[in-house]
């Protein structure tokens, strides 16, 4: 309940902040930044935490249809399958990190796009192209040493993406057209360019199956474990590299003052215009790093029809973890553990994989819901939203800035 | 407020969910739950005690496709049953997952791996090295070896021998010009204009011109007026394989051009358009991989058979191959010597075909066994243009 | 007024109200109470409780120590719902209407009235809002969408609203800050008629004449005590103000003498349109000269936004020029403006002047980011970002627990000393001033008065544009009348006469009889300008 009181000109102080404010002020500001990190999380916390219980409500369920017998541990089964799966092991540690590797750069795409006040769609659009770009380079420069042919490939990779945020973006910021509707189309243009691709100018020559040239060189070498590539690292680089971005660059301030407030921006003597095609393009540049990411160092080539939900997901984590670089990193893990523990589900409780899609999309429907999981958890800590998000909203059908 | 106390009786059953399962102590339940939505029965009379694991890991889609996924993941429980074991799938759901998900069984320490179409190919091979003393399936699978006995995925050293190198694989292709040959009888017996056609999804795939091929000897072996029209959708994937609308637009084209009255199609999902326009055209349509009369249940009404591989009883038999101890590996070309391949049923349109037809269809699945027909004359089935 | 010897028992009473936050007591034993067909003003400064002790009331927060009375009943109250049923409705400042929606349908949102179970007795609720529009003496059409209406008649749907979920104790909200001086007037009648029939009404407000005009009795709350309650006859609007901000203030600041120097800011035959095409500002010309304020006097919505965002360079100039220290600067960035020496306190503070959700630091130097010593290359540098922030906050009085807070978390009046702060920092050659006190308390409007007149002293041009003409009044050197899109006048700030300024912003000066007579009529309106 925001309650009419919370009308923002007069006197608007939510005692919570002020409290939170006046802590500081006596010193207290470790205290402080720990409970504002606390009411950041806590709703989230509160969005999974339901997303699994009513998930094995749905379990439960899912075995009255199949008509076997009511197993009621089989909840637990499956989710301790799950994460024994994806924490239980070296290996298993490895895959989660490795799911979650184009996750946190995807969910960066998305997450940056919201501080600006975008809502990037196109993240999987951007992936594609990125890893189509990735899968050209490297596969031309399969036989080169492996540091260019895996650079010049990554490189390739992110500006593939670059481009591909460039072009809504710019679309934007010179016609007004929303970036939601925009990005969306391009995801199915992406599908189309990169199958036209696989299966037309870049097929490899002798291959059956419509797919790229392996990236030979190009790969990412495995550092540990099973298939721990080297784009992991690329991953957790980018999260300091993002916060540093958004929180100390100069760019970053201009990009989160023209998510949280279009005109002060302006008033600043900001270009919301040209952030917002830089912002775009830079959140290309994430989601087309994953896609390359996901080619250099998983499967070596591009396939037609190239199956994945990277860029979906991605706006999961993005929302999960606040848009937080931070959040965000730590979403891509919870998600990445999901998928990486998902095969061991499968095999130890029979639970069809799509119940991973259900509490992806339950989590997502609880952090829409905010006020169902703040009543449910008696959550009192004060709303800590994404400011950037009533921008995103806002900005649906209105001028653009 | 309604909201509060909804909100409250939510809460509560959390609280109480929340509670057993941190009160419950470590939920370790290590037993694998035997929990498989179709619990396989294990054959009582087996000998020995063990009970086979056998895992399944389907192409990116769903178990209940009613076509690869679907037919391999029976074979694969008929295969369980057979020999006493169970079957367990992982439904892929990323093109990057493949070697993940064959890996999460060879991880629990399942005996037989089954992994399903042409694009696990890689990821089965490398396992297969990886994993010897696994037993590992692949359907539509015939990988590209180097002597090294490692998948080339740029198809440029194909030396190696599969059997030799990895005797723990066995890749099941299927024999395409045989159930083609057969769909050729059955289009030549039932046109009355004497004009048939087929449509392919793309003429790079070397299966689809075997197919088309065969079906052309096979009408020509009933009468060698009769014509056949042939036509392949594009060279670009996504539409020769995965576009129904575009099938059935190119199908519609086709069928005007041509004034053909029986239609094969062989185009994957594409091809579910190709039937699409048969339908509406009012002229007979034959479907090919699975029993497309039950596959696609919205052109049953014009779909009088398809050339079938038996992705079913191929899989079984490989799995009970394995279970007696005669599995070798290599690709395993599966025809109508082992029942790998054949026509479907007729259903309503059974009167359709002549005892005759019939007969001759029999005759040449019973000269593929006997080595006499071949269904690969005099038409080749390699060029898809000749 | 309804006299004062009422001595029923009082229809709202709250009694020794303590509400703590942590670190914060904000509110420290407050009494109130208001009887039946009472009209009770609540003074305070921004930030003085006023706002909790009302939430308290409305079910919004509870109290930690205290009790609140209906007609004598010690009474829980824990929503607005639970308010409401309890007969307290509260106007706000803001109002809570959809535009969209006929005045009928707003006020029937939340208060369905039901012919069955499924449809709404339209006719029925017609029939009670005509009676009530009526008694009360409303002009308003039930079927017009309210996002039509004029602000005056949108608080009066908000009255409404309260009348027909029949509220006996109404809270206004600073019913005046969005009102033209004749709606204040019209707003006034419809109180007191509702205080006749026997309701209670809590006024809370700011501008101390009209709570001399309107209370009954008069509270004044000071940093979560009340300091004392009284009557408007045995008090003023100077010994108000020293009880609410608890020291001598002067309510019109001595502007002394100017001395004008070359004129900083010229204007030529400029022509703006606004965001639908249509020319709002009509060749205007004007310079404004170093060390001299000019203040622009008008009736909102006469091209003086449109003006200002022109020479801010926030809007595009749609022909004629613009000069800033003698370089022609017509259509040039917000951003070169700024660095030509232009400094803009905006008028709507929340749009343009400031990122609330940001902190303090940010904020005060949300012009100045992108350069030294905040930013070297393409890094911003916090440390500097943080000392000239603590700097700016100290000087500038702005009340915060910490300059790291959000800019949200401050109250109005501190809000706009931390834009004034930034604005007024620094080499400013021109200072553009938007509306610089509209919705503060006595204090901080002192406050923003004496630096204005401390730039402008110190060579600073100034353009003042705002809506309060005592506030033109009391600052300008000049003022000229915008009037349509044109400079209709500019005369002599210390000659000018109210009346005659009125009247011009009114009529434009062209003798066309403006309805609303502009002449405010009794002194008691007025109470700033001698």
């Amino acid at each position: 309940m925001t309650g009419p009181a919370g009308e923002p000109t007069n006197q608007p102080v939510p005692p919570a902040e002020e409290a939170e404010a006046v802590e500081a002020a006596d010193g207290a500001r470790a205290a402080s930044a720990l409970r504002r990190a606390w009411a950041l999380v806590v709703v989230p916390l509160g969005a999974v935490i339901l997303a699994m219980l009513v998930g094995s409500i749905v379990i439960l369920a899912s075995q009255v249809f199949i008509g076997v017998e009511i197993d009621p541990t089989l909840p637990l089964v499956a989710y301790w399958a799950m994460i024994s799966g994806g924490l239980g092991s070296f290996n298993g540690i490895v895959e989660t990190m490795v799911q979650a590797t184009p996750l946190v750069l995807a969910g960066l795409a998305v997450g940056v796009g919201f501080k600006a006040g975008l809502f990037n769609i196109g993240a999987q659009g951007q992936f594609l192209m990125g890893a189509l770009a990735a899968a050209y380079v490297g596969g031309q420069l399969r036989d080169q040493p492996a540091l260019v042919a895996v650079s010049l490939a990554v490189a390739a990779g992110a500006f593939g993406g670059l481009v591909y945020g460039f072009i809504p973006g710019a679309l934007k910021a010179l016609t007004g057209a929303h970036e939601v509707v925009t990005t969306i189309m391009l995801n199915f243009v992406a599908i189309s360019i990169s199958s036209y691709f696989v299966s037309g100018p870049l097929r490899a020559p002798r291959s059956p199956f419509a797919q790229t040239l392996d990236v030979g060189n190009a790969e990412l070498i495995v550092l540990f474990g099973r298939n721990g590539h080297v784009g992991i690292f690329f991953a957790l680089l980018a999260v300091p590299i993002i916060w540093w971005l958004l929180w100390r660059a100069k760019l970053g301030f201009e990009i989160r003052t023209v998510g949280a407030n279009p005109d002060a921006a302006r008033f600043a003597g900001m270009r919301p215009r040209r952030l917002i095609a830089l912002t775009m393009a830079l959140c290309g540049m994430l989601a087309g790093l994953a896609g390359s990411g996901e080619i250099l160092g998983r499967v070596g080539h591009l396939t037609a029809p190239y199956a994945t939900n990277v860029g979906f997901d991605a706006i999961t984590v993005a929302l999960l973890g606040r848009a937080n670089p931070v959040g965000i990193l730590f979403s891509a893990l919870l998600l990445g553990m999901m998928k990486a523990g998902a095969g061991q589900m499968q095999i130890q409780a029979g639970i069809p994989v799509e119940i991973v899609d259900v509490i992806q999309g339950l989590i997502l429907l609880f952090l829409a819901a905010e006020i169902i999981v703040r009543r449910l958890f008696r959550i009192r800590e004060a709303r800590v939203g994404l400011e950037e998000l009533a921008t995103v909203t806002r900005s649906y059908g209105e001028r653009s800035a | 407020m309604r909201t509060r106390s909804i909100g409250l009786s939510l809460f509560a059953t959390a609280a109480i969910v929340v509670a057993a399962c941190t009160g419950g102590g470590t939920p370790a339940p290590a037993t694998p739950a035997p929990v498989t939505p179709a619990p396989v029965t294990p054959a009582p009379a087996t000998p020995e005690p063990k009970v086979w694991k056998i895992g399944v890991v389907t192409d990116v889609g769903t178990l209940d496709d009613k076509n690869f996924n679907q037919f391999s993941w029976e074979g694969a429980q008929k295969g369980a049953a057979a020999i006493g074991g169970e079957a367990t799938a992982i439904v892929t759901v990323a093109s990057a997952d493949y070697d993940k998900n064959v890996q999460s069984f060879v991880d629990q320490k399942f005996d037989i791996i089954v992994t399903i179409g042409f694009a696990l190919a890689d990821a089965t091979a490398k396992a297969a090295k990886l994993n010897p003393t696994v037993q590992f399936i692949g359907v539509d699978q015939a990988p590209c070896l180097t002597g090294a006995g490692d998948p080339d995925p740029t198809f440029t050293d194909c030396s190696g021998d599969m059997a030799t190198l990895l005797p723990n694989f066995q890749g099941l292709v299927f024999a395409e010009q045989e159930p083609g040959y057969l769909a050729g009888i059955a289009a030549a017996s039932i046109t009355t204009k004497k004009v048939i056609g087929a449509i392919g999804g793309a003429a790079f795939i070397p299966p689809v011109v075997r197919y088309i091929k065969g079906y052309i000897n096979g009408a020509h072996s009933v009468d060698p007026t009769i014509q056949v029209k042939v036509a392949y959708v594009s060279d670009d994937l996504g539409k020769a394989f995965n576009d129904p609308a575009g099938g059935k637009a190119f199908a519609t084209q086709f069928i005007q051009q041509n004034g053909v009255d029986v239609l094969f199609q062989v185009a994957g999902k594409t091809g579910n358009g190709v039937l699409a326009a048969a339908c509406d055209a009012n002229i007979y349509g034959v479907g090919v991989d699975v029993d497309q009369h039950e596959s696609t249940p919205e052109t049953a009404k014009c779909t009088v058979t398809s050339a079938e591989k038996k992705l079913s009883i191929a899989v079984e038999q490989a799995i009970m191959r394995v279970g007696d101890g005669s599995a070798k590996g290599g690709i395993i070309g599966n025809d109508a010597k082992n029942d790998g391949i054949g026509l479907s049923k007729y259903y309503e349109f059974e009167s359709m075909f002549s005892s005759d037809a019939q007969a001759k269809i029999q005759a040449a699945f019973d000269g593929f066994k006997a080595g006499t027909t071949d269904p690969c004359a005099p038409a080749n089935c390699t060029d898809p243009f000749e | 007024m309804t006299g004062s010897e009422h001595v029923a028992a009082p229809a709202l009473e709250m009694r020794g109200i303590t509400k703590r936050y942590p670190g914060v007591l904000a509110n420290d034993r407050i009494d109130l109470d208001v009887r039946p067909g009472e009209i009770h003003g609540l003074l305070g400064e921004n930030g003085a409780g006023k706002s909790t002790l009302m939430n308290i009331l409305y079910g919004l927060a509870v109290p930690d120590e205290g009790a609140v009375l209906l007609d004598g009943q010690e009474v829980q109250i824990d929503s607005p719902a639970d308010a409401i049923r309890r007969g307290i409705s509260m106007v706000h400042q803001h109002f809570m209407l959809v535009p969209v929606l006929s005045v009928a349908d707003n006020i029937l949102l939340g208060e369905e009235t039901m012919a069955n179970a499924i449809f709404l007795d339209r006719t029925e609720a017609h029939r009670r809002i005509d009676e009530l529009a009526q008694r009360f003496g409303f002009e308003i059409d039930p079927e017009a969408p309210v996002g039509s209406l004029s602000v005056g008649s949108q608080q009066r749907v908000e009255i409404l609203k309260a009348l027909y979920r029949e509220a006996r104790i109404l809270v206004l909200d600073e019913p005046t800050a969005v009102l033209t001086p004749q709606e204040t007037k019209e707003i006034f009648a419809v109180l007191r008629r509702l205080a006749q029939e026997g309701h209670s009404i809590v006024f809370i407000s700011h501008k101390l004449y009209e709570v001399l005009e309107i209370a009954d009795r008069i509270t004044v709350i000071r940093r979560g005590r009340v300091v004392g309650t009284t009557t408007p006859a045995e008090t003023d609007e100077e010994q108000l103000a020293e009880m609410m901000v608890g020291r001598e203030v002067q309510l019109t600041v001595d502007r002394g003498e100017s001395s004008p120097g070359e004129a900083v800011l010229k204007v030529d035959n400029l022509v703006v349109r606004n965001e639908r095409g249509r020319e709002t500002v009509h060749r205007v010309s004007f310079e404004v000269r170093a060390g001299e304020i000019l203040g622009v006097a008008g009736v909102a919505g006469n091209g003086q936004d449109e003006l200002v965002g022109a020479i801010t360079g926030l809007r595009r100039v749609a022909s004629g020029t613009v000069t800033l220290g003698g370089s022609d600067v017509t259509g040039h960035s917000p951003r070169a403006m700024h660095e030509a020496g232009l400094a803009h306190v905006p008028g709507d503070r929340h749009r343009f002047g400031m990122v609330m959700s940001f902190p303090l630091t940010d904020n005060l130097v949300l012009t100045d980011y992108y350069r030294a010593p905040f930013a070297r290359g393409p890094v911003r540098d916090e440390a500097a970002v943080a000392e000239a922030a603590i700097g700016l906050i100290e000087r500038f009085d702005v009340r915060t627990p910490s300059p790291f807070a959000a800019g949200s978390t401050l109250s109005g009046g501190n809000q706009q000393k931390l834009v004034v702060a930034r604005e007024f920092s620094g080499d400013v050659r021109l200072l553009v001033l938007d509306q610089p006190t509209r919705g503060l308390d006595v204090g901080s409007i002192e406050f923003i008065h004496r630096q204005a007149l401390a730039k402008r002293d110190g060579g600073t041009a100034i353009l003042l544009v705002s809506a309060e003409l005592d506030e033109v009044l009391e600052l300008s050197d000049r003022i000229a009348v915008m009037y349509r899109g044109e400079i209709v006048a500019v005369v002599d700030g210390r000659t000018a006469v109210k009346e005659d300024i009125g009247l011009l912003m009114a009529t434009g000066g062209r003798d066309r009889d403006g309805s609303p007579a502009t002449g405010p009529g009794p002194a008691s309106t007025t109470g700033s300008v001698a």
